[in-house]
């Protein structure tokens, strides 16, 4: 499935706030809480990424680098930053049937008492013991890949405060969202009584994760499965990570190995610094704003040639399992964490 | 049983009531050892009686136990050093739990060997310590392989030593060599002591560390040989074995490249068995040269990076990569020098344009 530029995308190589035209008083406000701009678009990039191809399938040969801002201007910064620097493990869902985002208050309450319902199975406990649970669906303004894409949906999951004071905090112990991240060719063909939130990221305690699942594939018809990122895609990952740019300290680029069919397990780890990293991708890399996979091939045979010419092994014979970057890691049992 | 009927014995007889941190560190000791262990620790220790283990029910939930072991050393009134002295021989026996980092020391040029004294060791190692630190509680046991094992817990001028962040030391007479697991700080007081104590000059680390203490002086001690078995005896395996009921339609193409591999990585490896290590850290900084159709960074600048090489065992891991086709024979040596340079920490840079192994200092 090819994902060929678009006339209105602009093409920028890089997103200041600066030159963000109609968008400024929200990057004067990103600003305040120290997220930057071009953070939430490469995480939506990221996303697209993951989701194009890991879902279909298909890994294609080329890819366009979506250079324009996709944070739409109702973004809530701080929501948004609360998704960055957390582990979160992929699912992909189908189409929801009848799903509505005018009752999710509805929703809220059904799925409270539904989580608290599951975590009472078991428990002798007290009629009218709520056990201090609180779910809630929000939606998540801002991450959309084009505008026909569905908004995300935040579900979260709070701990009442014990504590007997009026403004004590709830906790969160449990997240997971929804998105649909640029999937127009997928919504041409959904009938209209089902909404394409294909992407699922959850945080949490794997319990509430069945729990939650569970109350959406009943309450809407849907199926989570888990989502697993092969190594080709986690090379891709590496290579376009490697190759953004970031103000603040840069992390090596850390690839792991894991080294099949022999009686003793073996990792490797193979961290270059950034700046390295950086360098070699530049010279690898021709056209701006596009990669290819003669490029992400020729970027990681260099860097298996180096290694084979010190250590003798061929690491293209290993299986690439981790994938770590400033930007963001990944792992292929599908868990991504956005740093930046 | 009258365990409290014990308790009181005890308590009158001596008018003696073991301090509570002794008590509780007992306890929390004894929890550690798994059941089928706790009798012959128990026996090892020889502190408590014949007549008082052979009150001690082992097949109770091991709180019970426990709880009964320290009502016996309320009545043979233990203190720390007791204590210490069963926690030394838990860490014995599980010594392998821990991480140990090798040092080397060495003597001043022209200096003679002395003959080793080891009361005279342990007098210079305490004095040292505690001329320094008060509060630090000091224990040695001496075993069979002349290894001492020092076990030492840490406190500082206000607080009283932490018994549960004790640091081991074994050290062997008769060689340069300490091996040091568990240390957080402290370092200098405690290779100021040692180096005193041994009447060598200075102490240096080696780039050395794994959890096989064993296998780390495998290493030191050249006790494993690469080219004969030595140290751990096998029996030799029958070369002319009858040839295996193979369907003769099956024929190996590369029968003699295989065979040329096996060969290699026996001469490379040796025959005997690997000493255990778990990891090897790399940190290269030579200039990039892929292939020569690659040759695309034209920087002056190293390539830098760190490879970490991680397994349960790790050495025949890598004995087993060419055999299995994911690396060439013979492997690099930058990988097959660890046991000979008993390092596992390298940092190797470019040298005259030829790839060398030269293992600079940290």
């Amino acid at each position: 499935m090819r994902r060929s530029g678009r006339p209105s995308l602009r093409r920028r190589q890089d997103m200041d706030t600066s030159d963000s035209g109609g968008v400024t008083p929200l990057g004067r406000k990103t600003a305040e809480t120290g997220i930057n701009f071009t953070s939430t678009t490469r995480f939506s990039r990221g996303l697209t990424f993951i989701r194009t191809h890991t879902l279909f399938g298909q890994s294609p040969a080329r890819r366009i680098i979506p250079q324009t801002c996709l944070l739409q201007e109702n973004a809530d910064p701080q929501k948004i930053a609360f998704l960055l620097r957390k582990q979160w493990t992929l699912y992909s869902v189908t189409p929801m049937y009848k799903f509505s985002y005018g009752n999710l208050k509805e929703y809220s309450r059904l799925l409270s008492a539904f989580v608290a319902a599951e975590k009472r199975k078991g428990l002798a406990v007290e009629v009218g013991n709520d056990l201090g649970i609180k779910v809630t669906l929000s939606t998540l303004l801002g991450l959309k890949g084009t505008d026909q894409d569905q908004v995300a949906i935040l579900v979260q999951i709070a701990s009442r405060s014990q504590l007997p004071c009026e403004n004590a905090e709830d906790k969160v112990v449990w997240s997971g969202w929804f998105c649909c991240i640029s999937g127009d060719d997928l919504l041409e063909s959904v009938p209209d009584d089902f909404t394409c939130l294909s992407l699922f990221l959850a945080n949490g305690a794997e319990s509430y994760t069945a729990i939650v699942g569970s109350w959406f594939q009943k309450t809407f018809d849907c199926y989570f499965s888990h989502l697993t990122i092969s190594p080709l895609n986690l090379a891709w990952m590496a290579a376009m990570w490697t190759g953004c740019k970031v103000d603040s300290h840069m992390a090596a680029t850390e690839l792991v190995f894991s080294v099949p069919c022999i009686p003793q397990s073996l990792d490797i780890s193979y961290a270059i610094h950034p700046e390295d990293a950086k360098a070699l991708w530049d010279t690898v890399q021709k056209t701006p704003g596009e990669v290819t996979q003669e490029e992400v091939n020729l970027f990681m045979d260099c860097l298996y040639s180096h290694f084979h010419r010190h250590f003798k092994i061929h690491l293209s014979a290993t299986r690439l399992v981790k994938v770590s970057t400033s930007i963001a890691s990944a792992h292929c049992d599908g868990n991504i964490k956005v740093l930046n | 049983m009258s365990a409290s009927g014990r308790r009181r014995r005890g308590a009158l007889n001596s008018g003696f009531t073991m301090d509570e941190t002794v008590a509780e560190y007992i306890r929390r000791t004894v929890l550690k050892i798994p059941r089928h262990e706790i009798m012959e620790m128990l026996t090892m220790w020889e502190f408590l009686s014949k007549t008082q283990l052979q009150t001690i029910n082992v097949h109770q939930i091991k709180e019970k136990i426990s709880q009964e072991v320290v009502e016996l050393c309320e009545e043979n009134s233990a203190s720390i050093k007791q204590a210490a002295i069963l926690d030394m021989i838990y860490n014995h026996t599980y010594r392998n739990k821990k991480v140990w980092t090798v040092y080397q020391m060495t003597k001043a040029a022209g200096e003679e060997t002395d003959s080793f004294n080891l009361a005279d060791f342990k007098y210079k190692f305490k004095r040292s310590l505690r001329s320094a630190l008060k509060n630090v509680t000091i224990n040695f046991r001496e075993y069979e392989d002349n290894a001492i094992w020092i076990r030492i817990a840490w406190g500082t001028q206000y607080t009283k030593p932490n018994q549960y962040k004790a640091t081991y030391v074994v050290y062997h007479s008769q060689t340069p060599y300490v091996f040091i697991s568990s240390l957080r700080s402290s370092l200098p007081l405690l290779c100021q002591a040692l180096v005193h104590a041994s009447s060598y000059h200075d102490i240096h680390e080696m780039e050395l560390r794994s959890r096989c203490i064993d296998s780390l002086k495998d290493i030191v001690f050249k006790r494993y040989s690469q080219t004969f078995q030595t140290y751990h005896p096998r029996p030799l395996q029958e070369r002319n074995v009858a040839p295996e009921k193979v369907d003769p339609r099956i024929i190996q193409e590369n029968k003699r490249e295989k065979e040329r591999i096996q060969r290699v990585n026996q001469e490379v490896f040796g025959e005997g068995l690997q000493p255990k290590i778990e990891f090897a850290q790399y940190k290269l900084e030579t200039m990039f040269k892929g292939e020569p159709e690659m040759d695309i960074l034209t920087e002056k600048e190293p390539f830098r990076c760190v490879v970490k090489f991680s397994s349960p065992h790790l050495l025949e891991a890598l004995k087993s990569l060419a055999p299995a086709g994911m690396a060439d024979a013979p492997l690099s040596p930058l990988l097959t020098c660890i046991p000979q340079k008993a390092r596992n920490y390298f940092k190797i840079k470019e040298r005259k344009g030829i790839l060398s192994a030269s293992c600079l200092g940290p």
